[in-house]
């Protein structure tokens, strides 16, 4: 594996066990799909650019495009679940336990 | 060349690592920041530096400073930095893994397979945005597929920001 594709790939797997680590804030799970969302990017566009496929430079833009659509519905939730809840604390989100 | 190159691929890592150990999100979101930012240097280390512009202006400036702003809502008296008692096992727990991972690799890491050298002549028209222009020819459908999905995300956000009193939006 090269350097590179050491780092993205680290910094996906990264990003994965801090979303699945979570601890105090809905938040910081949404930053931690950014952070999925940023390495999955930089993967597509240096496919396209190492490999020369310039035709697929438009793979990271739909990328781009469907995380924005992501990252705005999971911000919409974090503002329903404060709004709800009062904070955005996991621990608040008990109404299920018994 | 190759010291700047490695230094960026470094800061990728250490910015993801950054936002995993989940700290208060104003620091998760400054490690993101970082992170993002160092990515867009190992793009123009390749040469793209279109994709690199569009990863700046829609991720850092549309995307990020959304979570930014709404990191308010994440507000805490105390916040906990990455030196702080519960945050700084997840911040070492990471590096270590990290660490192990690339000794296992160095062996196949040579002087050439650092970074991308531009050896090649130097065109005004160049390959990532040539290729981005693809989207609105032969990729138009997927064009009109990813503007009528962020449409639809406008109605989703509406919605579930709508709040009790079915009116107008509100303030949080």
């Amino acid at each position: 594996m090269t350097p590179v594709h050491f780092s993205f790939t680290s910094a996906f797997a990264l990003g994965l066990m801090g979303l699945a680590f979570h601890r105090a804030h809905l938040l910081s799970a949404l930053l931690c799909l950014e952070g999925l969302m940023l390495s999955l990017f930089i993967a597509l566009a240096l496919w396209a650019l190492q490999l020369e496929a310039t035709g697929f430079s438009a793979a990271p833009m739909l990328l781009l495009a469907f995380s924005a659509c992501e990252a705005s519905a999971g911000l919409a939730l974090m503002v329903a679940t404060a709004r709800t809840h009062g904070t955005d604390r996991l621990q608040n989100l008990n109404l299920l336990q018994c | 060349m190759v010291y700047t190159f490695s230094l960026f691929l470094m800061g990728l890592v250490v910015g993801l690592v950054a936002v995993a150990s989940n700290p208060a999100p104003y620091f998760a979101a400054l490690g993101l920041v970082v992170a993002a930012g160092v990515g867009c240097g190992v793009l123009v280390g390749h040469g793209g530096s279109f994709l690199s512009l569009v990863l700046f202006l829609i991720y850092l400036g549309g995307m990020l400073v959304v979570f930014a702003y709404s990191a308010a809502l994440a507000a805490e008296p105390f916040p906990e930095s990455w030196g702080d008692r519960s945050v700084v096992g997840y911040v070492l727990v990471y590096l270590l893994v990290v660490g192990v991972a690339a000794w296992y690799f160095y062996g196949g890491w040579y002087e050439g397979s650092w970074g991308a050298v531009e050896s090649k002549e130097f065109f005004v028209v160049r390959g990532d945005t040539s290729g981005v222009a693809l989207m609105y020819s032969f990729g138009g459908g997927m064009l009109i597929v990813s503007g009528w999905v962020l449409l639809l995300t406008l109605f989703v956000v509406l919605e579930l920001t709508r709040g009790l009193s079915r009116g107008a939006l509100r303030a949080v």
